[in-house]
């Protein structure tokens, strides 16, 4: 996979992966977002399960 | 004669380009340093806040302190470092704020920019910082997800605001005002101290931490040494996090972070003169070896504001104070029937805010540049003001909003059994130290 925005580094600037790509960017951050956001509501859910498991059974 | 002054002519341009490149990647290696060691903050403050739990708590303890710098870091580059540079003017959008959007070509390697990279790390690991403060405050008894939406709150959006108002070269509240605070007392400290504080008050005590009467009890965490060592891990970090302060000027003098001229070295007289007074000032009040470390933050937070200025034994003397005081507020908000499990109010909240104040009362009539105003009372009080109703008002609202949704406290029986017995799969002490029963 071709991820590289130059074919030299004479003259180069911004250079990291997709730079030339704005909507590969935007789906990257988009991805990184979701998996903020999708572990926070991760973590929710089985910390939510052990309390009512400690609530129910007094252990987990 | 033509040809070797040619020759000279492109030996200098080249002599020019090379000591420059040499400038900016010094510059660089600087602040990647200042990075390291405030990392060593995030290892002082798990070691803390492990320290300062009781042994049934110890794990969940240290991962909510982990947690806090892992949801950061990333949040700081979706919107942190965008808001440090739109919000200067106040609510207004600046121009610049386009460098810092994450798909801004700023944002990135990119070899004609050797600055955003690294002072946006350097920007986050303060965020980080700003977050952990809050983090032992709430420590036995916080939801982990409320906790992480919290940090997110106060380490990507509040105190980064604050700090464009009153932490960036064109802040209106030193544009305005002439507000001074080269070490961050106010922008990072006292919003923390004042968040949490906010955040408290909604999430209540521990279990068995106030009497029917309204008496408090002790709950000692189960490693003194733990904590003590951490807190001087956190003296260490500063180090670095102070460092990051000051602006590496390529060529030129050091500025701090306003772009009035300033050294490193005024910065080592201050810093450890403020923590010595610090940690005398504790012990004198105390004799405690927890508060002479806190003590000894304390007076480092006390003398940030005005770091560049300070005459050494004022530092020392701002510091002393600022440390003897410390205890006192820690019992008043103890007090008022908050439990702060570590002190952070009074530490970094009373800290931050004698910081600024002391800067209005000793280190008025300093100037500013580009016709901005000096340094004065009132304009210290203003900030202080700012920072105190941003930091309180978000973090009471904030955790208010979770607490209605029921994702700020634990149940009690799984406080009363513990949070790593509840959800870690993990043993602290699998051999030796046993938690005490259940309290």
């Amino acid at each position: 996979m071709n991820t590289s925005p130059i074919t030299k580094w004479d003259g180069a600037t911004a250079y990291f992966t997709y730079a030339d790509n704005p909507n590969m960017m935007l789906a990257l951050l988009a991805l990184s977002a979701v998996i903020v956001v999708g572990s926070i509501i991760f973590g929710a859910f089985h910390e939510k399960e052990c309390y009512v498991k400690v609530e129910e059974n007094g252990k987990r | 004669m033509e040809q070797q002054i040619a020759d000279l002519t492109a030996k200098l341009a080249a002599l020019e380009a090379s000591t420059k490149m040499s400038g900016t990647i010094n510059s660089e290696v600087f602040y990647w340093w200042c990075i390291a060691l405030m990392i060593v903050i995030h290892a002082g403050f798990l070691a803390y806040e492990m320290g300062a739990s009781r042994a049934k708590n110890v794990l969940a303890s240290g991962i909510k302190n982990i947690l806090a710098f892992a949801f950061i870091v990333p949040t700081f580059f979706f919107f942190g470092w965008w808001i440090y540079l739109a919000f200067p003017g106040g609510i207004t959008v600046a121009d610049a704020a386009a460098d810092g959007l994450p798909w801004a070509q700023k944002m990135g390697p990119n070899l004609a920019d050797n600055a955003t990279g690294i002072f946006w790390g350097a920007f986050a690991l303060f965020a980080a910082t700003t977050a952990s403060i809050m983090s032992g405050a709430v420590i036995e008894r916080i939801r982990m997800t409320g906790f992480i939406i919290l940090a997110i709150f106060l380490g990507s959006v509040v105190w980064i605001l604050g700090a464009s108002w009153g932490w960036h070269p064109s802040g209106w509240l030193t544009t305005e005002y002439g507000f001074h605070d080269v070490g961050a007392a106010g922008c990072v400290h006292l919003i923390a101290g004042a968040f949490a504080l906010g955040v408290l008050i909604n999430l209540g005590p521990r279990i068995g931490k106030f009497n029917a009467d309204g008496t408090a009890n002790e709950i000692g965490g189960h490693n003194m040494p733990m904590t003590v060592i951490g807190l001087m891990l956190i003296i260490v970090g500063f180090f670095g996090f102070l460092g990051g302060c000051i602006i590496y000027v390529n060529g030129g003098q050091w500025t701090n972070i306003y772009g009035q001229p300033t050294t490193l070295s005024a910065f080592s007289f201050n810093t450890l003169m403020g923590f010595c007074g610090g940690l005398i000032g504790a012990w004198v009040k105390t004799r405690d070896p927890f508060w002479m470390m806190s003590g000894g933050l304390v007076g480092i937070i006390s003398a940030a504001a005005g770091l560049d200025v300070w005459y050494p034994p004022l530092a020392f003397a701002i510091g002393f104070f600022g440390a003897f005081m410390a205890p006192i507020v820690a019992k008043m908000v103890e007090k008022a029937g908050i439990d702060d499990a570590v002190a952070a109010v009074a530490v970094h909240g009373w800290g931050g805010l004698w910081g600024v104040i002391a800067c209005g009362l000793f280190a008025s009539g300093y100037p500013n540049i580009n016709d901005m105003p000096p340094v004065s009372l009132m304009g210290q009080l203003i900030g202080a003001s700012v920072f105190l109703a941003l930091g309180f008002g978000s973090g009471f609202f904030l955790s208010l909003v979770l607490k209605m949704f029921g994702l700020l406290r634990v149940p009690p029986n799984s406080e009363i059994l513990g949070l790593d017995k509840t959800k870690v799969p993990l043993a602290a002490y699998p051999e030796g130290l046993r938690a005490m029963p259940a309290e």
